[in-house]
């Protein structure tokens, strides 16, 4: 049997299967069709934002026993928000005049030295170090590790870095 | 669920203006500028777009679950599902094309699921069915009470429907029911020509064979 042979065939079937087109849903059904997905997508929209609160809410109790104090007395909301508000703009201001200079508190009459200098502190004089520290600055950082093998430090490699300070100087 | 038929749905749809070829489809530019605004959230212009092809989807889910109220769910989260999506739709087929595929993945994934757990929940046969000359000439032979053999022609033809696979029972849906072209269908199924012409040759000849008893 060829498919044209069966094509002719399938007339009666073609014309039982426009029964299906007959198939109607209940009258005024599609009316409001459009209206129930619109508010669908509409419902899921708040619920998407209500979900988000709601698992900052479940996440931290301390949040939902703040939330309902504010529930409770809007005031308290309204004194916090004010609160807030003056907290941010007294930030302003200070950030805004923060560019201060640092003042060294040294008392009148003391002479201050030009340089200042910072004993240095030999591997092997401290008590826990059994042998002197092996010294070899490179060529990237200046200030060489503390290549420690005492007893209680063993195996313990201690990184220097540079420090720099800088003092007021009186004239 | 088969009932005697209301006065209202005297005036209701004839069934050629279901079948949905390009011809019925809205114009590109149209179509297009509603796409833009929906995806910018305009729910007016989505709602512009679901009551152009609300009974459309609706009919080919219906005839793919042979059942109302499944029909009437799916329909509603392909729609949903679509408008959350719209962002992903890069406007390279037509936004009907588009959105028929979704309706029909849901379908197929739904049907899928049930798997076993099918049951009709048939819509009412139109009142102009009963004068439909070639639907009369099916029936006329075989009993004088033509309501009756009309329902359980229905019946029997929604279960014959039922014992195809998902795909071919939504080639028989788009191409035999819907009307839609082979170049149609094969967009909506993503596959070529050829696979949609094969599958519907098949499953014609598979429900030729189940509703014997009632083809001359």
């Amino acid at each position: 049997m060829t498919m044209n042979q069966n094509t002719e065939n399938f007339e009666q079937l073609r014309r039982l299967l426009k029964l299906k087109r007959y198939e109607q849903p209940p009258p005024g059904y599609f009316n409001d069709f459009s209206r129930e997905i619109i508010a669908r997508i509409k419902l899921g929209e708040r619920g998407e934002d209500s979900a988000v609160i709601g698992r900052l809410l479940w996440e931290a109790p301390w949040l939902q026993r703040i939330w309902a104090a504010f529930e409770a007395k809007p005031v308290l909301a309204g004194a916090f928000g004010l609160a807030m508000c003056a907290f941010l703009i007294s930030g302003v201001i200070y950030s805004e005049n923060g560019d201060v200079q640092p003042v060294a508190f040294i008392p009148a009459g003391e002479s201050i030295p030009n340089t200042v200098e910072v004993p240095n502190v030999v591997a092997e004089n401290h008590p826990l170090l059994a042998k002197p520290v092996a010294l070899e600055p490179s060529s990237t950082n200046p200030i060489p590790p503390l290549l420690v093998d005492g007893p209680l430090l063993r195996g313990l490699n201690l990184h220097a870095q540079p420090v720099s300070f800088t003092f007021p100087i009186r004239n | 669920m088969i009932m005697t038929e209301p006065a209202s749905r005297k005036a209701s749809k004839q069934p050629d203006e279901f079948s949905a070829g390009p011809a019925s489809a809205p114009a590109p530019e149209e179509e297009v500028e509603l796409v833009k605004r929906a995806r910018k959230g305009d729910l007016a212009a989505y709602d512009d777009l679901v009551r152009r092809y609300q009974e459309r989807i609706y009919a080919t889910i219906y005839h793919m679950t042979s059942n109302h109220e499944d029909a009437n769910d799916l329909a509603q989260e392909a729609f949903i599902k679509a408008f959350q999506a719209l962002r992903s739709f890069k406007g390279g087929s037509s936004f009907y094309t588009w959105v028929y595929r979704i309706a029909v993945n849901k379908t197929i994934n739904f049907l899928k699921q049930r798997k076993n757990k099918a049951h009709m929940s048939l819509d009412d046969l139109d009142f102009n069915a009963e004068h439909d000359p070639d639907l009369v000439a099916l029936i006329s032979d075989k009993t004088p009470r033509r309501e009756v053999n009309l329902a359980e022609l229905q019946e029997k033809l929604n279960a014959a429907m039922q014992k195809l696979s998902e795909p071919h029972r939504l080639v028989v849906t788009l191409h035999d029911v819907q009307g839609l072209s082979h170049e149609e269908i094969a967009k909506i199924m993503g596959c070529n020509i050829g696979t949609v012409r094969s599958r519907l040759f098949y499953a014609r000849q598979q429900l030729q064979a189940y509703l014997s008893d009632y083809l001359q």
